[in-house]
């Protein structure tokens, strides 16, 4: 079992989970998270677009009023089989890449062990 | 690679954070969490709170520069000299493969 890890821009949630359930991956955690990369964020044009549109969203002005400027994303995290890790990445990839830096990173961890509360299966069929 | 899980508290966040861009790294992901430690919580007067508010930071590095990323978060993260309860933990877990969306790319 793996986990994959997948941070993402935030208007692009919907597509994937879309695109992710249409290939049989019902179960997924996600929430919202603050982030940077390697490269840094052209203050300028954030600050063109919030003013631009009048967003007074609490997330952008938060992430605009700190000294690091970090970008809200969404973190996606999927528990699969191996065999199925492949599939999932890709599918990731196909829908979210614009080919545009920022558009995310995907990580794949081991598992050491799953539980079902409900029933207390453990191994794969908990997933 | 290595994925780097570092809670710690919220007021220590900016220091942290310009400290990692200043020693090449910048990339990093934050999270609002609550939890507590071994400690239990904390008690103010007759309240106990057993959920104290921290930050979550992750970063996947590469296995050689783990050490460094931690040295660094935990000089930066400590309450005074001696550091106090409450300044955080930091776990490491291995990640197997890492995929940049943009280009679909192997590697950090």
């Amino acid at each position: 079992m793996k986990e994959v890890l997948a941070v993402i821009r935030m208007e692009m949630i919907n597509k994937t989970k879309e695109a992710l359930l249409a290939e049989g991956f019902t179960s997924l955690n996600c929430r919202k998270v603050l982030g940077r990369g390697k490269k840094k964020v052209d203050v300028a044009i954030i600050e063109s677009i919030v003013n631009g549109v009048e967003i007074s969203s609490p997330v952008v002005a938060q992430a605009l009023s700190e000294v690091h400027r970090l970008v809200p994303k969404r973190l996606l995290s999927l528990i699969v089989k191996d065999d199925e890790v492949k599939k999932v990445i890709d599918t990731i990839i196909e829908v979210n890449s614009k080919g545009k830096a920022g558009d995310g990173k995907i990580f794949v961890m081991p598992v050491g062990d799953v539980v079902r509360v409900r029933t207390g299966e453990t191994g794969e069929l908990a997933i | 690679m290595l994925l780097i899980r570092a809670i710690i508290r919220p007021e220590k966040m900016g220091v942290v954070l310009s400290e990692l861009c200043d020693a090449g790294f910048p990339a990093v992901t934050k999270m609002d969490v609550m939890g507590r430690g071994k400690q239990r919580g904390v008690k103010v007067g007759e309240v106990f709170y057993d959920e104290i508010p921290k930050e979550m930071l992750m970063m996947v590095v590469k296995d050689e520069e783990k050490d460094d990323v931690i040295k660094l978060i935990v000089k930066n993260a400590k309450t005074g000299e001696k550091g106090a309860f409450g300044d955080g933990k930091i776990f490491v877990s291995p990640v197997e493969e890492a995929y940049t969306i943009s280009s679909g790319e192997n590697g950090l």
